[in-house]
């Protein structure tokens, strides 16, 4: 309850709506009703005014009547069986002469939402069905989808569908998108409104007619239709062109969406629709509303995916203003990262240098960053600027430089010996430990090439009693050991020290055991904790993709247009995190994926770590299926063997063992045969199928992966465990 | 298990074949919070929703620290949440499946304007105030969660707008504001325009208004410069006319957008507007203008901002002057500094017009007024800083405001406009005026 006292004030109104003085004067009882409605927005519960709201609504006042309305629609669930009484008042209104009369009584019949309304209402939309009106049809097509999620289960009525199908053929525009609307939510079960040839074209040529709100969803509806022939297909794409300037920017965009989606077979096409739309995009980004220009980025940032040249000689738009909103400038580094090339890269890195000062600490890290992208290509100018910042000496700008040093040496091993140079001669202790994993991972890694790196590592070593974070002290331990390979008459006596104090004092069992571990590593000699320790110093196969990689427009044209590319970054776009809304509530979606919250772009040792799968919270089938539909097959193997002949329970029991949860499967000897497995690892969602079509002299087992996000290392790794442990089943039985 | 399992299997296979269903687009729910954060109005317009939805808004609010951080997009399990941040209200809509942002995103500003056209400003208070109508509109405006009649001209006939004349008319009569009959412009051939208009004054007035959007570097050389531009109209003429309008010099304009009633091929071929235009006030047109050299600049600011390394204080000298201006008096100019956050206090000295420090939200306001070229206009002075606080890292950055009228900074010109299809003779006129958009000067 909002208000103190407000049981006084029901009581009041309730006096005042019942004094036959005050219901004599028009004036103080029509405000008495707007106090009424007032209180119920603000979140009061004037529910019991019902019987005195119900008397109210028998008036010739419009706005009075709506009011009433206003105030049934809301609790006619809770008392339904006064909402009855009303209801007469409403069907002698649908008989009125005055057709908004008529059709506002009909839309707040409809929207009462109470048991057993139907029998009432169902006879006067048919009529305003067939109302002269269009106002009063485009409330009467409306009501026939209302009037069926009242009542979801009951059949549904031929009748209507086929009227409503007919009044796509109506005059009014209106009436003809609120078809497509209502058809769509009548015949959900069945795939929605079938758009066959006739309607296609029909809709096309009413287009020009809609107002901008029906052009964009029939234009969405309009991605259902595929055309028979290349001729049909550039008769619509001609339609449609004028559309791609619209002056309204969800229908400019919403019609690109179905040009691209139309033209798949015809790249050329694309990326003419493409540039004929960029102007439009553009004007977007430069949008008064904030929202618009962040969506308008947003979509800029997919269209380059597929063509990175084609704003770069705009990229003076991208340039952040002062008083813009963050979650704006975010984006638009992100797009100047992307648009680099030669002839720019000086103007956009020395903006990007002025952000970097910005008094957002994480509006400069990203600054810092984007810079870090950029010194991929570009690395010299960018490594004086980092350089520069350094000098700086403020906390965070200092934290993020490391960082970009550390992910720019791993992506980019030629820029070693500058940033081991300038780490040497420019770097204090960091005080985040962020940044100081970072200085620890550069020092183990690149030890030899920075000469003052052990006595940076003895600071601290010593300083170890003090250290809270413990994945500090586990890039302590794994740097230690680095250095002790690479230089170990200076590292010995440290290294000893540190791994005592870890033993021996160390509370967290985490730090312990990789102490452990590394102790008795160094005891199978030096040369077998090499190979293990020493992995490659930077990633070999991220250097393809520092060049500006085309990707087809299928990549990014299914959710273009969509919420997800507006979304947060880290909350990758395949994470449905919305369940429909018939669904159960479920808490275990909410963990469907152990998101990483890490604000480093990437974590280089990814890739190095070996494949624990673990089972994580249940997966629900719901969710399973979401997922499954919503991802694309990344592995498909034929196996050489067929499905195990033995009991599914010794087959789940088995699969459990390795940490495989077997979801479903078909039962018996049906064939085909299926299973659906998932499994977690290495931060990865591991989602997979079994599928064996034929009977088992021919079919081999065929296994299909789908895994979210990806990552090939532990795919491979998932595989083998799995067939291992079939072929061991195989074998068995 | 088996049974189930087998059903499952049933269920794939038929989610797979309809998984190309689109939801259409469908707005839940409204909801409006003003920026210290009461949510003062919700709608619904299919079930209730209820209002702790917002909870996941209150702390993505609460994150962004300043009200315009707030991401327009924000996840919840259940629902998305679309919001825009205008007049210092949020707009939250609710929806349960998958939307086109941009639709949503356009829609609450249509929403927006709606209520600033109807009450002359969009505030809580006005809203407060009006609350009935606001209903009455939003209720007009969507059904079932689905844009019903969003043109302003159609909606002031269903829903006639508050005025004081009629609240008295009201008053004494008790009629109601609402209109009595059904608007004509819903059968009309153009949805724009109702059938049957009558003045007796006929009249036909359009204001070029151009914004200039430009960075300046401490130099004073253009890092990015750009016009954004839009002729509003405001038509009162009887019947069905048919307009012609044509410009000096139309190539100027690279990249346009129309009202809908704008014959998009004639523009193509002849680079002239054809048309026949709504009732009342709307947008015929907007463009931009991003050629570089195209853009002139019409001030000036010689700027020096210095913080001493020894002592708690700084100096401050800001001059600004006319640069090209066409010979046009530049009117109305403000010169907005945020300050970092150590600065306590301004003591300084304006040559012309009033300056106001806010100590809280660190902004030195300069109100110059009109630029006189023979006499500059200055600002000097010295800062006072807090003690013992590191010297600011950055120099503030500078936003200028001005107005400069009769005066289309990009050089369009409107030629001339004729009638076609009445019999009247029309008075016309043309307005231009220049203002400030993003206008930002660096120190």
């Amino acid at each position: 309850m909002p208000y103190f006292g407000s049981e006084e004030t029901v009581k009041e109104l309730k006096r005042a709506l019942s004094n036959p003085n005050v219901q004599a004067d028009r004036l103080r009882y029509k405000n008495y009703i707007t106090r009424v409605i007032r209180y119920m927005t603000q979140g009061l519960d004037v529910s019991s005014l019902f019987m005195d709201m119900v008397k109210a609504s028998a008036t010739v006042d419009i706005v009075q009547k709506k009011l009433v309305y206003l105030y049934m629609c809301t609790y006619a669930s809770d008392k339904p069986d006064l909402a009855l009484l009303a209801i007469n008042t409403l069907r002698k209104d649908c008989a009125d002469p005055n057709p908004m009369v008529r059709g506002l009584a009909l839309r707040n019949m409809c929207n009462f939402r109470m048991p057993g309304i139907t029998e009432y209402i169902e006879q006067p939309i048919v009529a305003g069905l067939r109302d002269k009106a269009s106002y009063v049809r485009r409330v009467a097509v409306m009501g026939c989808a209302k009037m069926h999620s009242l009542q979801p289960n009951i059949e549904i009525d031929a009748s209507i569908v086929n009227e409503l199908y007919a009044l796509l053929r109506d005059p009014d525009p209106v009436v003809v998108v609120n078809c497509l609307r209502a058809l769509e939510e009548i015949l959900k079960d069945e795939g929605g409104v079938v758009i066959n040839k006739p309607i296609a074209h029909h809709l096309l040529n009413r287009m020009k007619d809609l107002d901008s709100w029906g052009q964009s969803e029939v234009l969405t509806f309009l991605l259902r239709y595929r055309p028979r022939s290349d001729d049909e297909l550039f008769d619509i794409l001609s339609l449609l062109d004028a559309f791609l300037q619209s002056a309204h920017a969800h229908v400019a965009v919403a019609t690109l969406r179905l040009f691209l989606h139309l033209a798949t077979a015809h790249p050329a096409v694309q990326a003419d629709a493409l540039q004929h739309t960029s102007g439009a995009l553009l004007t977007m980004c430069g949008s008064i509303s904030r929202e618009l220009r962040f969506a308008g980025l947003c979509h800029v940032q997919q269209v380059m995916r597929s063509q990175p040249g084609l704003f770069a000689p705009h990229y003076k738009r991208f340039f952040c203003a002062y008083s813009e909103p963050s979650y704006i400038k975010f984006r638009k580094m992100e797009i100047l990262v992307e648009l680099v090339n030669d002839e720019n890269v000086t103007l956009v890195l020395e903006e990007l240098r002025s952000y970097c000062t910005d008094v957002s600490p994480e509006l400069a890290q990203a600054a810092i960053a984007a810079i870090g992208r950029i010194a991929r290509t570009y690395s010299e100018k960018c490594l004086d600027i980092l350089t520069g910042l350094l000098a700086l000496k403020q906390e965070h700008i200092t934290s993020a430089v490391i960082q970009t040093f550390r992910d720019l040496v791993w992506f980019c091993p030629q820029s070693t010996a500058a940033v081991c140079q300038t780490v040497e001669a420019c770097v204090d202790c960091p005080q985040d430990s962020e940044a100081k994993q970072a200085l620890l991972w550069l020092l183990g890694e690149h030890g030899e090439q920075i000469s003052s790196a052990p006595y940076v590592l003895e600071v601290y070593i010593d300083g170890l009693k003090t250290e809270l974070s413990s994945s500090v002290k586990m890039e302590l331990l794994t740097a230690a050991v680095k250095m002790f390979l690479c230089r170990p008459a200076e590292t010995q006596d440290m290294l000893g020290r540190l791994l005592h104090h870890c033993i021996e004092e160390e509370s967290d069992m985490c730090v312990r055991d990789r102490a452990l571990l590394y102790h008795r590593l160094l005891q199978q000699g030096v040369e077998q904790t090499r190979k293990v320790v020493m992995g490659p110093k930077s990633d070999p196969s991220m250097s393809v993709l520092t060049g500006h990689q085309q990707e087809p427009v299928s990549q990014w044209v299914s959710n273009f247009n969509t919420l997800g590319p507006l979304s947060a970054p880290d909350l990758c776009i395949q994470t449905p995190l919305i369940s429909s809304p018939e669904q159960p509530s479920n808490n275990a979606e909410e963990e469907l994926l152990p998101v990483s919250k890490d604000v480093s772009p990437s974590i280089p040792k990814d890739d190095q770590e070996e494949l624990n799968l673990y089972l994580g919270p249940p997966l629900s089938h719901e969710s399973f299926e979401r997922t499954w539909l919503d991802l694309e097959v990344l592995h498909r193997e034929t196996l050489s063997y067929t499905r195990p002949r033995t009991t599914p329970d010794t087959l789940q029991a088995a699969l459990q063992l390795v940490k495989i949860q077997t979801l479903a499967f078909t039962p018996g000897d049906t064939l085909p045969w299926k299973a659906y497995l998932y499994t977690r690892g290495n931060r990865t969602l591991i989602l997979a199928e079994l599928l064996q079509e034929d009977p088992d002299s021919e079919g081999r087992l065929v296994v299909s992966v789908k895994q979210q996000p990806p990552n090939q290392h532990a795919l491979r790794g998932f595989v083998s465990i799995l067939s291992s442990v079939l072929q061991t089943l195989n074998v068995d039985s | 298990m088996p049974a189930k399992s087998f059903l499952l299997l049933k269920i794939f296979i038929k989610t797979a074949v309809s998984s190309w269903l689109f939801s259409p687009i469908m707005i839940h729910s409204l909801f409006l919070i003003n920026n210290v954060g009461d949510l003062f109005l919700e709608k619904h317009w299919k079930s209730v929703i209820s209002r702790t939805v917002c909870d996941y808004f209150f702390e993505a609010r609460e994150k962004a620290v300043e009200p315009e951080n707030v991401p327009p997009v924000i996840h919840t399990p259940h629902h998305y949440l679309i919001n825009i941040y205008r007049e210092k209200i949020f707009f939250v809509s609710v929806t349960q499946t998958e939307v086109p942002p941009l639709f949503v995103i356009e829609f609450l500003h249509q929403v927006a304007e709606t209520f600033q056209d109807y009450f002359g400003e969009c505030s809580e208070t006005t809203i407060n105030d009006n609350v009935v109508i606001v209903y009455e509109l939003l209720e007009e405006m969507l059904d079932n969660g689905f844009p019903l009649t969003t043109e302003s001209n159609i909606l002031k006939e269903l829903i006639r707008p508050p005025t004081t004349l009629r609240s008295m008319v009201n008053t004494i009569t008790g009629i109601g504001n609402i209109g009595q009959t059904l608007p004509t412009g819903q059968l009309s051939s153009i949805p724009w325009r109702r059938a049957g208009v009558k003045y007796t004054n006929n009249e036909a007035y359009f204001d070029v208004v151009e914004e200039i959007d430009a960075i300046l570097d401490k130099s004073g050389s253009t890092v990015f410069a750009e016009i954004q531009g839009g002729i509003d109209a405001c038509v009162k003429l009887s019947g069905m006319p048919d307009l012609t309008l044509s410009f000096m010099n139309p190539r100027l304009l690279d990249d346009v957008s129309f009202h809908p009633c704008v014959r998009y091929k004639r523009w193509e071929s002849e680079r002239v507007l054809s048309f026949i235009p709504p009732d009342g006030n709307f947008q015929l047109m907007s463009y931009h203008v991003s050629a570089q050299n195209l853009v002139a600049i019409p001030v000036y600011v010689k700027q020096n901002i210095s913080f001493f390394e020894t002592g708690p204080s700084g100096r401050l000298d800001i001059t600004v002057g006319p640069k090209q201006t066409m010979g046009k008096t530049v009117e109305c100019v403000v010169v907005t500094i945020h300050m970092p956050k150590v600065v306590l206090s301004a003591n300084l000295n304006a040559t012309q017009g009033t300056y106001n420090y806010d100590p809280v939200t660190k902004v030195l306001m300069w109100d110059i007024g009109k630029l006189n070229p023979q006499k500059l206009p200055n600002l000097k002075g010295s800062l006072s800083l807090q003690s013992g606080a590191p010297k600011p890292e950055e120099n503030p950055n500078l936003n200028v405001d001005l107005k400069i009228q009769q005066l289309a900074i990009s050089g369009l010109k409107v030629n001339q406009l004729d009638m076609y299809g009445e019999k009247y003779k029309p008075f016309k006129g043309v307005k231009y005026v220049t203002k400030a958009g993003k206008f930002q000067v660096r120190m």
